[in-house]
């Protein structure tokens, strides 16, 4: 498939057809799936530079959530005396939205940005052509593995971050604060239910919003014009149209979800 | 490793256009443009900027499809190829890119050896030594280790050419192989180009603008102006044929059949004189 950037005056219609464009494009990656299977190492090498290297940005962000929440729900539930739920409600809203949201809009702005800036500077160096022209596909080389990189390590950054932010509630609610901490940890296991919760608040939420995030920022990257300015506005789209995206599908999913 | 397309040997043209029809945004690039590019010789396009002599590549390699017209490589109609037919007859032709297109995240060494990992499953030793030999061809063996952004513009492309004929190809394509680079590595590079032609037996088809380094490497030059071959023949001596289009381009004439002005509306009325330019 031939993936060229969609022109339209009308901004409706213009957004439309590239809502389109990019759900062909998300049609000629899933059929490249099987060809990218002899990229394994560079699907590998993809995970290690969008996992591994966001785990930082997104350990920090986590424990800081963590802490800003038990901090306000403390001085919220101390009015009606009931802070020994603090630690229960900070897991629920991690676990169900804070987290896959959160940790989507980070993976967005750390590994989406760079993804589409690297790809567009691939293309506008003719890495992509001349890749073409050594007969290696560039979308089974180059867009695949970095879809499943995105689609594999945003679940698992996601764990991580709910990790944190409940660490973060710990360390704020019961060192800080002085909730006892068997409180905190017996109502939390009490009320956080594994399918509810787990499964389809962390997992397939971050699921959703991995395999979301990585489509935009490889079509911003096959898309862009081969030109400095192209890429730096290719990277902007990615960031504001996983954002929106990334929350439109929040709602979608948490009313399915329910 | 799949076996490149090959033409018959009895075949002294390896590549045919007929009929090229090309229309981009409006503009016609090729009106029913012909030509043959002669098998085991060095073949120029030349003509003015815009006449559409990187997409003729293009074409000829798949890159863009034509709107009407057959271009024949080895026999091959390239726009009637399914995608794994193109990619099975890109294994026999090389490219080399104006700006090189090296892959920035490989050295030297892992650039070259980029298409020979991907389609071959050659022992680590064998595809070191024939990575070694394509460098030494070009003159770049001790800069194997080197990073991209560590070459000058004269050395990434002689690694770009090393890329271009690890596969030894029937046919090897150069766009702009001269431009910006200095007498001395210019030099070098039409060296390459010649020696490859005449060691390895390759097909070499260059666009250029550079009329003197062209006279020097090519047996063939083919002048394309407004969508067709204006002229053709040996490059020392198709300056001289006595068309206008040669007159211009080969004598550098900054008017003529080239027009000076891109093509616009009328200039008193641009500068707001309505009538003042009749």
């Amino acid at each position: 498939m031939s993936v060229r950037p969609v022109q339209s005056s009308n901004v409706l219609t213009g957004s439309l057809a590239q809502i389109g464009n990019c759900g062909l494009f998300l049609l000629t990656l899933l059929a490249a799936i099987p060809r990218s299977f002899r990229y394994v190492r560079e699907t590998l090498r993809q995970l290690w530079f969008v996992g591994a290297m966001s785990l930082t940005i997104i350990m920090v962000c986590g424990l800081f959530v963590g802490m800003v929440l038990m901090l306000q729900l403390y001085h919220v539930l101390s009015i009606f005396g009931g802070t020994s739920a603090s630690g229960m409600v900070v897991a629920l809203s991690v676990y169900r939205e804070l987290g896959p949201v959160v940790t989507a809009l980070l993976f967005a702005g750390r590994a989406g940005t760079s993804i589409t800036a690297e790809i567009g500077l691939m293309r506008a160096t003719d890495q992509i052509d001349a890749m073409e022209m050594m007969a290696v596909d560039p979308i089974a080389y180059v867009a695949t593995p970095r879809f499943l990189a995105g689609l594999i390590a945003m679940p698992l950054l996601c764990c991580v971050f709910c990790a944190m932010s409940v660490l973060g509630g710990h360390l704020v609610g019961v060192t800080w604060l002085g909730i006892d901490n068997g409180t905190f940890w017996s109502n939390m296991t009490a009320v956080v239910d594994l399918h509810t919760d787990i499964v389809n608040g962390v997992l397939l939420k971050s699921l959703a919003f991995g395999a979301v995030v990585s489509l935009i920022a490889v079509y911003q990257g096959f898309t862009t014009p081969p030109t400095s300015e192209g890429v730096a506005y290719a990277t902007t789209r990615t960031v504001v149209a996983s954002s929106i995206a990334i929350l439109a599908l929040d709602f979608v999913l948490t009313a399915f979800l329910m | 490793m799949t076996e490149p397309v090959r033409a018959a040997p009895d075949d002294s043209t390896l590549v045919r256009v007929r009929g090229l029809t090309t229309v981009l945004n409006g503009k016609t690039i090729f009106d029913k443009l012909e030509l043959d590019i002669p098998r085991g010789k060095v073949t120029a396009i030349m003509g003015p900027s815009g006449t559409g002599k990187t997409t003729l590549l293009k074409h000829i390699t798949g890159q863009m499809r034509p709107d009407a017209g057959q271009i024949l490589v080895g026999g091959k109609n390239v726009p009637e190829l399914s995608r794994e037919e193109l990619y099975k007859l890109r294994e026999g032709i090389g490219y080399l890119f104006q700006n090189s297109a090296l892959l920035t995240d490989f050295s030297v060494f892992e650039n070259v050896a980029f298409p020979l990992r991907q389609h071959t499953k050659l022992p680590e030793v064998l595809l070191r030594n024939v990575v070694l030999l394509k460098l030494q061809a070009v003159g770049l063996r001790g800069a194997a280790e080197l990073m991209p952004n560590e070459l000058s513009g004269g050395m990434a492309r002689r690694v770009a050419l090393a890329r271009a004929i690890v596969f030894d190809p029937m046919l090897i394509l150069y766009d702009e192989p001269f431009v910006g680079l200095d007498p001395v590595a210019l030099n070098q590079v039409l060296k390459l180009i010649r020696t490859l032609n005449e060691t390895l037996g390759i097909t070499s088809v260059l666009v250029a603008h550079e009329i003197e380094a062209v006279k020097q490497v090519a047996d063939h030059v083919f002048l394309i102006a407004n969508g067709k071959v204006v002229a053709q023949g040996d490059p020392k001596t198709i300056a001289n044929d006595g068309s206008a289009w040669t007159r211009q381009f080969f004598g550098g004439g900054a008017d003529g059949p080239v027009p000076f002005q891109y093509p616009a509306g009328d200039y008193g009325q641009a500068l707001g004189f309505s009538g003042a330019a009749k």
